[in-house]
């Protein structure tokens, strides 16, 4: 069954109330470890963004004619894994033949989207929650932007806290993490305005 | 003979291709502890001390380094240093020496010693004249015949 | 049977083969730049080459060897490379490595910028030159007990580019219980106007991987490599007197840059040349030397022997190089300021030398010679 959610409430959804980082917490090992600069996480949060909405759409398309017709939900991951890696790969050679500079900006971080958790974590939620092809395109595009926005705002929020007197033992990580758990509350406090269901 | 750890690392260090390309060893087989010990016997039975060999080929290898590169006689020796840049790591771990070779040639019996700075180190601390075959080795005939002592 | 046993590997098969054949597909698309031409120092040399690489590894597969400490990881800011096409803004990776000028230049981190197009290009000539060279040794001539003249034909590339005082290291092959080839260097005592060849003096070292390779087992007419010519050992251009001090096989460089001088007409500032020996079986060249003394009016060669002996009947200077070397500046030479050392030997005879010269008023920044043995 498909959910009757207006598309552009799922697309602010996606950003703000549900964020994909805050609101169900993927992808945290590149928010933790590239949020230390801001153009760092700017230019991850853009191929985050630009993977995460092709991927979601194509992994929609195979669900729906694949996996589910020839009943191998079960292969699920392993498939999505596939086609996010292919996805990444074929990104990362046009990007470094259209634009040398943005390549290099982004570095390592392209390749490591392959493994973010968000990515995946965006193509089981199409099936879960039995998205169409739309609403799936649009939940992929608001994660993606809702990601970047988490992650500017954490590097940012670390660039002040870099000045302020943290207690020895929370330098780093710690502090992240609390400062992680705060923005999370932020967000979800307003987790009824808006739903993705 | 049970080689203690100090000497088994030595030995792996000795191999040919780890401090040197040829190594310390030459074809001896035996273990370091062996050669030593056998040397140690010899040299006693030719009279000789090693601190005393030690002393005389260092006081010829400063007295060959005036040559410049050059031959030069001392007393009844001809010396010649050779020098290169760098240092090489004694196999013991106890120091590192630069790379500076003497020939010692003695004009009156015409017997010659190729001695480095690493071997006389490696006498005078650990009683080590490297294994037979060795370019470095140091018969103790040879430095008794050569020295004259 | 289950069809799910084919239908589940099939799926995974068909679509990571479809993804497969997407990732080729764009990658004939996108990483197609097609055969481009590098031109470097407008004209001196045009590579014909496959684009897609960075300029670094595309040059050393076309046998330039630009400098890289770091191997091409862009840590280290040794490849620079000025890039005269428009190859677009530098990358953030290369800043930190270079200057304001610089980037005014368009100098470029060459492991960085990949070959996309055409490029024009300029490096130093200097490493333009450094090839590795293939030849034979054509003659193989005892200049005394211990020291040989290696005189080697270069067939590929049949030509090399070098001046004066520069060296190339010779490259030996496995030989008895050395495992793997050796190089060591040695300057080239060959003047640069003979291109096919190039010529080591060669000195045994009791104990010396190539040295004893070359006395022992090197043979004329066989085939030996040679990577150069690298080094900055060269004649200064200036006019101040040329004070040269040498033993041995540091004859070479010197051979190298007085056979050049004199090639180009008679010499425009005095030569002063030492040359240390024991006794005259130790000496070489001597003729030669005195020939090209007598040709040109501003060189003055001085052989020294050390320990002459009686049947030597040696009237020249007796002694140490470095206390004859010390007589001449204080009383022979004239005074002319600034002269310029130039040294070629072992490291105590640099130092020794080194010491003598600036108590005699040669300024350190005036003394030359290449810092190995």
């Amino acid at each position: 069954m498909t959910p009757l959610v207006n598309p552009i409430t799922l697309f602010f959804a996606s950003i703000l109330t549900s964020n994909i980082l805050l609101a169900n917490f993927l992808g945290m090992c590149s928010f933790i470890s590239i949020s230390k600069d801001m153009k760092s996480a700017n230019g991850l949060g853009l191929a985050v963004t630009v993977v995460l909405t092709i991927t979601s759409a194509i992994n929609w398309l195979i669900l729906e004619y694949v996996l589910i017709p020839m009943d191998l939900l079960y292969l699920r991951f392993i498939i999505f894994i596939i086609v996010i890696a292919a996805i990444v790969q074929i990104l990362e050679m046009i990007i470094d033949r259209v634009s040398s500079a943005l390549y290099m900006a982004l570095g390592i971080f392209l390749p490591l989207i392959t493994v973010n958790c968000a990515i995946l974590g965006v193509s089981l939620f199409l099936e879960i929650r039995n998205y169409s092809f739309l609403q799936s395109v649009i939940y992929g595009l608001g994660s993606g932007l809702g990601w970047w926005l988490a992650i500017m705002a954490l590097a940012a929020i670390r660039k002040k806290v870099e000045k302020a007197p943290v207690p020895a033992g929370l330098k780093g990580p710690g502090i992240t993490f609390i400062i992680i758990g705060f923005m999370a509350m932020a967000f979800i406090g307003f987790s009824g305005m808006l739903s993705v269901q | 003979m049970k080689m203690s750890p100090f000497y088994v690392k030595a030995q792996d260090n000795m191999q040919p291709g780890i401090i040197t390309s040829s190594g310390f060893l030459g074809d001896d087989t035996r273990p370091i502890v062996d050669i030593i010990e056998h040397d140690e016997e010899i040299m006693q039975q030719l009279g000789l001390d090693f601190e005393e060999v030690a002393n005389r080929l260092h006081e010829l290898m400063e007295e060959g380094r005036k040559g410049l590169g050059e031959p030069i006689t001392y007393q009844q020796f001809l010396l010649q240093v050779y020098e290169a840049r760098g240092f090489l790591p004694s196999p013991f771990e106890d120091g590192i020496f630069r790379k500076v070779n003497v020939n010692i040639e003695n004009k009156k019996n015409g017997k010659t010693l190729l001695v480095s700075e690493l071997s006389i180190h490696l006498l005078q601390q650990h009683h080590f004249l490297q294994g037979r075959g060795s370019p470095y080795r140091l018969e103790p005939e040879d430095l008794k015949g050569t020295l004259e002592l | 049977m289950n069809p799910v046993i084919f239908t589940a590997p099939l799926a995974i098969a068909v679509i990571g083969a479809v993804l497969a054949a997407l990732i080729s597909i764009t990658d004939k698309i996108v990483n197609n730049y097609g055969d481009l031409t590098i031109d470097i120092n407008s004209g001196k040399r045009k590579l014909e080459i496959k684009g897609g690489s960075p300029l670094l590894s595309t040059l050393a597969e076309s046998g330039i060897f630009v400098p890289s400490a770091c191997g091409g990881k862009g840590s280290c800011g040794a490849c620079k490379v000025k890039v005269l096409s428009d190859i677009g803004p530098h990358l953030p990776t290369e800043p930190p490595y270079l200057t304001k000028e610089e980037m005014a230049e368009n100098v470029r981190l060459s492991c960085q910028i990949k070959v996309k197009q055409d490029l024009e290009i300029e490096i130093p000539d200097a490493l333009f030159n450094i090839r590795r060279f293939t030849g034979v040794v054509e003659r193989i001539k005892d200049l005394t007990h211990d020291i040989k003249e290696v005189y080697i034909k270069l067939e590929n590339p049949a030509e090399i580019n070098f001046t004066a005082g520069q060296y190339g290291q010779l490259e030996i092959p496995p030989y008895e219980k050395i495992k793997g080839s050796t190089q060591r260097a040695y300057s080239m005592s060959s003047p640069p106007s003979d291109k096919d060849h190039v010529e080591f003096l060669i000195r045994l070292v009791p104990g010396g991987i190539v040295t004893t390779y070359v006395h022992q087992y090197m043979k004329e007419g066989e085939k030996i490599a040679m990577v150069g010519p690298f080094g900055d050992f060269a004649e200064q251009d200036t006019q101040s007197p040329m004070i040269c001090v040498a033993g041995g096989s540091g004859m070479a460089p010197f051979k190298s840059i007085l056979y050049d001088m004199d090639e180009k007409g008679p010499f425009e500032r005095d030569v002063w040349y030492f040359f240390g020996a024991r006794t005259k079986k130790d000496l070489f060249y001597l003729e030669e030397m005195q020939a090209l003394e007598a040709k040109q009016e501003r060189f003055h060669f001085i052989p020294a022997l050390s320990e002459p002996l009686d049947e030597d009947e040696w009237k020249g200077e007796i002694g140490l190089i470095t206390d004859v070397l010390d007589k001449y500046l204080k009383e022979i030479v004239p005074d002319a300021d600034p002269k310029e050392g130039y040294l070629c030997g072992s490291p105590g005879m640099i130092d020794a030398c080194v010491n003598v010269m600036t108590a005699n008023d040669i300024g350190e920044g005036d003394i030359f010679y290449d810092k190995f043995a």
